[in-house]
């Protein structure tokens, strides 16, 4: 039983991950092939797991946090809540994130905020500082833009970055150590 | 309204003004560095132009005209364009092409969704070669994008251009064939009146006067402004080139048209695209257009900036002359006030209390090289410049001496440090070209507003400008100083509660 728990509270890190030991990895965390996870970034999993998806490139000092709501830890033992994110997107340096659902090609870019409520579909673009904590689910291809945070729709999604994660899966190697990555099932070593 | 060389400069002067007076202050009066950074703002402390207006006006942004030996603002000078730039490309252009181009440079382009200058990016698309049309090649293909708000030339339908640029051309505007023909049948009308006016006037005036003295639609001459006293009109540049020929153009009036097209059947009833529409901004940016619908906004050319020289309207001096070359931000003449009028700061406020006697902490920075002599006094009782004033003050009466301004003293360990007989009371502290002094202030009103309180500083100013009169007293004459007085206001900051 106590094995089991402990089985659950650890971080999965699939094969084909990049993930550098000085980044700060807490709770029960699934991380798919192919995401590159860069020094000092930040994902916690307080209040539930988070599954991450492949081909993600979450940046330095990005915080992606499951954590309660308004950091009030509820007395009563609240259902814990699964955050999701899937395939290719982009963690800029210093965002955070606390959407529950993140679909695919999705990019945030540096120092937004994204609240617990909103649900991004896909090809969202989150512009730079803008924060978004409305009770919402964002369109697809919506980009969210300024000081305004003003919108508009475009009519691609934005590119995955495959060249990036090449390159940085070829080169973090050389210079950061790499935690080990575990299959999920097994005890972490 | 402000030249980007002089926001640099007291910057400058900021950090280094805030780093000094930290050492300087003793424990006890140390603030925070926020509450200090809100006391060097630049309009806590303004200085009183007397030109045509009354201007008041941080020194930062006044200008010293030597030859009047004047404070000008920037509303009592003549703005005279120098040279055009494109910002992005930092490309200079000269008048007679910017006038042709209409103010646009040709290579860089404006988002119409955000304004932000477009950059140019290349893909890979396959291509069949020109050859073998069986085999395809990987071309490069060029389209425009928005680095803010991620715009692209395709959402609007612009096909990828295989040239880096020179290929993007803006959309042709329906009326160009006749606003050009309006344009010119008033050229011609204006040139008519013109050679009428000069007819009269000429039989009257002296012959050395300037042709383009009388022109109604022409280019504002220093002359031509002066006179009117009112900016150059929008129709300035309409002038018709000398020796045209005399053709009659006429044109037929605009015709109002009975029938309207009809509003879609569907108006009412079919829902608002939001992020189709395009906001006010955006669509007025295009007045050619003026594009309701976010799919057509195609982007425009981006504007140049000008440098602009200024003059001191009484004595026609230049004031301020930038450089020529776009990539530089400095100037040929810059005669700006901080460099000749001794600067007031504020340093720390006490609390300030209706009716109590407070006092507060006030620098004083020498700008030039000679020592300077300053008196301050109160304003009078019945002056017309201290309209707002809410605190009687009590300035030091004694004359205080400010040292020189010595690039080289932080350097020159062996210099002496020249003594001044300072007053303890009067004078805080003296730093190199700095001294802080003491002034107090006895808030009068009981208001929610800023206490304000104002007095005259009379200071010496060495002429350096003006040529030397050869004297009988030797080679070496110092220049003559000549005294003159500034109105300052301070803005202390609310009463305290």
């Amino acid at each position: 039983m106590a094995d089991k728990q402990n089985a659950q509270k650890s971080v999965k890190i699939a094969a084909g991950a990049v993930v550098c030991v000085e980044s700060e990895i807490r709770g029960d965390v699934t991380i798919g092939p192919r995401t590159v996870v860069h020094p000092k970034a930040r994902i916690i999993a307080e209040a539930g797991p988070i599954v991450i998806g492949e081909g993600n490139l979450i940046e330095e000092q990005a915080l992606i946090i499951n954590g309660y709501p308004e950091n009030i830890t509820p007395k009563s033992e609240v259902e814990p809540k699964t955050m999701t994110i899937g395939m290719n997107n982009v963690f800029e340096v210093g965002c955070v994130s606390q959407a529950l659902n993140i679909g695919d090609n999705n990019v945030i870019e540096s120092k937004a905020d994204v609240g617990r409520n909103v649900i991004l579909t896909s090809g969202c673009i989150i512009g730079a500082f803008c924060q978004v904590n409305t009770c919402e689910v964002i369109p697809e291809n919506t980009v969210i833009y300024g000081s305004g945070c003003m919108r508009r729709v475009q009519t691609e999604r934005p590119q995955p970055q495959t060249l990036q994660l090449d390159f940085l899966m070829k080169i973090l190697p050389n210079y950061h150590h790499l935690k080990k990555t575990v299959k999920a099932g097994h005890n972490a070593s | 309204m402000r030249s980007p060389a002089l926001c640099f400069l007291s910057a400058r002067q900021l950090a280094v003004t805030s780093v000094l007076a930290v050492q300087a202050v003793s424990p006890q009066t140390r603030l925070r560095c926020s509450e200090m950074a809100s006391l060097l703002q630049p309009d806590r402390v303004v200085y009183l132009v007397r030109g045509e207006k009354r201007i008041r006006a941080p020194l930062s942004q006044l200008y010293f005209c030597r030859y009047c030996s004047e404070l000008r603002s920037l509303e009592c000078v003549s703005h005279e364009v120098d040279s055009h730039y494109c910002p992005s490309c930092l490309e200079n252009m000269p008048s007679a092409e910017a006038k042709l181009k209409k103010n646009r440079c040709a290579n860089c382009f404006d988002c119409p969704c955000c304004m932000h200058t477009l950059s140019t990016r290349a893909t890979n698309i396959p291509a069949p070669l020109p050859d073998d049309p069986t085999k395809t090649a990987m071309k490069k293909a060029y389209y425009l994008a928005c680095g803010f708000c991620r715009w692209t030339s395709r959402d609007v339908g612009m096909a990828d251009k295989s040239v880096a640029s020179g290929g993007w051309q803006e959309p042709e505007n329906p009326h160009t064939q006749r606003i050009n023909k309006l344009i010119e049948y008033y050229q011609q009308l204006a040139h008519r009146e013109k050679q009428d006016r000069d007819r009269k006037k000429l039989a009257r005036r002296r012959q050395c006067m300037p042709l383009a003295f009388s022109e109604k639609y022409g280019l504002g001459t220093r002359l031509q402004r002066q006179r009117s006293g009112a900016p150059i009109s929008g129709l300035s540049g309409l002038t018709l080139k000398e020796g045209e020929d005399q053709k009659e153009i006429t044109i037929e009036p605009a015709q109002a048209l009975d029938e309207v097209e009809p509003l879609p059947e569907d108006c009412y009833t079919r829902p608002i695209s939001l992020p189709e529409v395009t906001t006010l901004r955006q669509r007025l940016l295009q007045p050619d257009f003026q594009p309701a619908g976010a799919s057509q906004l195609h982007p425009r050319h981006k504007h140049l900036l000008m440098k602009r020289s200024l003059r001191c309207r009484k004595c026609e001096h230049n004031l301020s002359k930038p450089e020529f070359n776009p990539t530089s931000i400095k100037f040929k003449i810059q005669l700006v006030a901080v460099s000749y009028i001794p600067e007031v700061r504020i340093m720390s406020i006490p609390n300030l209390r209706t009716m109590k006697e407070s006092q507060v902490l006030l620098t004083l920075t020498n700008p030039v090289e000679n020592i300077t002599h300053v008196t301050l006094s109160a304003c009078e009782d019945e002056d017309p410049d201290d309209i707002n004033s809410t605190a009687k003050v009590m300035v030091p009466s004694k004359e205080l001496v400010l040292a020189g301004k010595d690039a080289a003293a932080e350097y020159d360990e062996l210099a002496e440090p020249q003594d001044f007989q300072d007053d303890p009371d009067v004078v805080a502290f003296r730093k190199s070209n700095k001294i802080g002094f003491f002034i107090k202030v006895i808030p009068q009103k009981e208001e929610d507003g800023d206490v304000t309180v104002s007095f005259k500083i009379r200071h010496d100013f060495r002429n350096l400008a003006a040529p030397v009169k050869p004297s009988e007293e030797g080679p070496e004459t110092p220049a003559e100083a000549i005294w003159l007085t500034h109105h300052v206001e301070l803005s202390l900051g609310p009463l305290a509660l």
